[in-house]
């Protein structure tokens, strides 16, 4: 049903921008366009959607395996598995003619399918997609809503399965493990284990948690297609004085954030807002690109979508958005701190969709790993 | 996203391991007069970067320019700071940044004065990343397939090692099932904990819910299981992806009878060749084939089915995962195993 209302909305926006069909291209990472026209979440290999002015989409796949599963768990979408996806693909467009078609996004369109269609060119889809994809429908909205519950559910498996001794692997295979058997179809995860000297999250990379230690970490699972995150920090034994302050810090910045967002407000605003209150305690440094990359972005079909939150970003916050505001850095006393909420947007203000509580955890440093 | 455990692992693949590689695919380039190869990956499409480097990224994309000489380059729009995480995990290539890595790679190519660079799976590349190095220098392209498939079809020691690793790790994961689960997910939570918690990069479960009805494999965690079905572990570890698929039971003497056709497979699978040749299967006593495929490292695919009952093998594989289904003692039974990795394997599998 959400694929339908989706596909309808998709059909609308093209007849407006008078275009004839779109080539969508989409992978495991980058799935949000393709998903948006085809509704299937692809794993492995690549897929390419072509839609045209009259509703017909069809989901060309390179993956045999994968489009055996497409048939099964996806039948009402028109699935075609093609060894030679570029060819097949090129063939179909080019029965399409002196037309209209528009390729998002655009530039992952493979090289080959631009080539053959030579002077024709493809236009840019890409804007007029990230539009459908920011400011969702109402059951969209709904989905985004479920997905909530288990962004709070799984970091309370994360709290419960942190423990001294325990390597940080082999807490995300705790989280991966709930998440799959709740139906999560993806995770967006990274971590951080660690003091001082960490100055970001990435991967596991083995860290084995120690007492003092801060886990940081953003959740992000994927429930039918769409994403909601939730960022919070831990710390292994209790918190100490300077732990206590920062996270008193960010708690203010979060907050910040979330009280300027609603429509007419600019992405920049929302992190103006949350960097003034780093700025307010000598720590505008820590606000920059060397520290941070974003105080927030998108969320949706993709769980790092449009609009960026940074100073810099004039992209009017709409009804209808989802987003999460984190202003996670790095803190020169403690180490990388994260502290994010989801949210969409309605019209009176946010509407705050991760319930966890808004504070610093902490696990008994004699919790010790099994 | 991957969401696994990402390390260097001298031990399992050493620098001097990937170093060979590399060598071999800038002799390759010399031969092919060309000034170098430029190789796509993201975590789908991982494969040539990791037999090139040994990385993986976990989400997003990038590009390996290999030149005649010298190390690679990993051109990539991540940030400086998940460049550190980069450089910690793979030290065989130089890390570069830019929110446009195609356009990096074209200064790079002007830089060495480069006329002819060599794309592998030149249509599959993002038509963005052609553009921007067209717009720094116009080299003339060509398509570099087939000069990495011929390179990375010779397989060395540390490959086939870290295949019968991988391939343990599915075997062992396996154990952690109960037959007994009424529902898929109840069967595959347990086991994909299993994979992740062996250090593997990455899991992918799926299940044919029920072989009376069909062998169609699917992700959902809320099938009902049938008195046979058929469960498949997709294992990421180190670089190496490996598919192993076992028939389970809950009915005893079932499962007893699986069980034995799974050991022998274990036994016979490793030393087939893996060139598609159907003559070489291995089949207990009394089976009937229905159908087969082999899947291989091709290209930037980590696994992608190579050859099957009606298409014949094209190009020699560094090794191979056949999927056979066939029914025995009226029962379907569909096994995945690792083949073309020597019989080291075998006598370990024996013991």
């Amino acid at each position: 049903m959400i694929g339908e209302i989706r596909k309808r909305r998709l059909i609308e926006a093209m007849e407006d921008a008078g275009l004839d069909g779109l080539v969508l291209y989409g992978n495991a990472w980058q799935n949000d366009y393709l998903r948006y026209a085809a509704d299937f979440g692809i794993l492995e290999g690549e897929g390419l959607a072509v839609v045209t002015r009259d509703g017909d989409v069809t989901l060309y796949l390179d993956d045999e395996l994968e489009g055996e599963r497409a048939a099964v768990e996806c039948p009402e979408v028109k699935t075609s598995i093609a060894n030679d996806l570029i060819g097949t693909v090129s063939d179909v467009v080019a029965r399409l003619g002196n037309s209209r078609i528009a390729a998002g996004p655009k530039r992952h369109l493979p090289y080959g399918l631009a080539a053959r269609r030579g002077d024709l060119c493809f236009e840019d889809a890409t804007a007029l997609l990230d539009r459908l994809l920011m400011v969702k429908s109402i059951d969209e909205l709904n989905a985004v809503r479920s997905a909530a519950r288990l962004a709070d559910e799984g970091y309370a498996v994360f709290r419960n399965a942190a423990a001294v001794g325990k390597k940080d692997y082999e807490l995300i295979a705790e989280i991966e493990s709930f998440f799959r058997n709740e139906g999560v179809d993806d995770n967006f995860m990274i971590i951080g284990v660690g003091g001082p000297e960490v100055r970001g999250m990435a991967p596991p990379l083995g860290k084995v948690l120690k007492s003092g230690d801060l886990v940081t970490t953003e959740l992000t699972p994927c429930v039918n297609g769409y994403y909601v995150q939730i960022c919070r920090t831990l710390v292994v034994g209790e918190p100490n004085e300077a732990q206590r302050k920062v996270f008193g810090i960010y708690n203010d910045a979060l907050e910040a954030g979330l009280a300027v967002v609603r429509p007419g407000v600019t992405a920049a605003d929302i992190a103006r807002a949350e960097n003034d209150i780093f700025r307010a305690h000598g720590l505008g440094e820590y606000v920059t690109s060397e520290y941070t990359r974003v105080r927030g972005h998108g969320l949706g079909l993709f769980p790092d979508t449009k609009p960026h939150i940074l100073e810099d970003v004039n992209t009017v916050i709409e009804e209808g958005m989802s987003l999460i505001v984190h202003p996670n850095t790095y803190n020169p006393e403690i180490g990388y701190f994260v502290h994010g909420d989801s949210l969409i947007v309605r019209a009176d203000g946010p509407e705050i969709l991760t319930t966890t509580p808004r504070q610093l955890f902490s696990v008994d440093a004699r919790r010790v790993a099994a | 996203m991957r969401h696994g455990l990402i390390l260097w692992r001298e031990g399992e693949l050493s620098f001097s391991d990937v170093k060979a590689r590399q060598v071999r695919l800038q002799q390759a380039i010399i031969a092919a007069g060309l000034d170098g190869v430029l190789i796509y990956t993201n975590h789908v499409r991982s494969a040539g970067v990791t037999w090139v480097s040994g990385f993986t990224p976990y989400w997003s994309d990038g590009l390996v320019l290999v030149l005649r000489e010298g190390l690679p380059i990993f051109l990539t729009a991540l940030s400086k700071r998940v460049g550190e995480w980069v450089k910690s995990v793979a030290p065989t290539f130089e890390v570069a940044h830019s929110p446009f890595p195609g356009k990096l790679a074209g200064e790079r190519l002007a830089k060495v004065g480069a006329k002819r660079l060599g794309v592998v799976e030149l249509d599959r590349m993002p038509g963005g990343v052609v553009e921007e190095i067209d717009s720094v220098l116009p080299v003339e392209l060509s398509d570099a397939t087939d000069l990495f498939t011929k390179v990375r079809g010779q397989v060395d020691g540390a490959e086939l090692n870290l295949v019968r690793l991988t391939d343990g790790i599915a075997r062992e994961a396996f154990k952690a099932g109960d037959a007994t689960s009424k529902f898929a997910g109840d069967f595959t939570g347990p086991v994909e904990r299993a994979v992740r918690l062996a250090g593997a990069e990455e899991c992918y479960v799926a299940v044919a819910p029920d072989l009376s009805k069909d062998r169609c494999f699917i992700r959902t965690g809320k099938a009902a299981l049938g008195r046979t079905f058929a469960a498949r572990l997709s294992v990421a570890y180190n670089g190496v992806w490996v598919r192993r698929i076992e028939t389970f039971s809950a009915v005893s003497e079932i499962a007893s009878r699986l069980a034995s056709v799974s050991v022998e497979l274990d036994h016979a699978s490793p030393i087939h060749p893996a060139d598609g040749s159907i003559s070489a299967f291995y089949l207990p006593d009394g089976a009937k084939l229905i159908d087969w495929h082999l899947e291989a490292p091709y290209g930037t695919r980590p696994l992608k089915i190579v050859a099957d009952a009606e298409k014949p093998l094209a190009a020699p594989v560094p090794y191979g995962i056949l999927t056979t289904a066939f029914t025995q003692g009226g029962e379907t039974i569909v096994a995945a195993r690792p083949v073309g990795i020597g019989d080291t394997w075998r006598r370990e599998a024996a013991e």
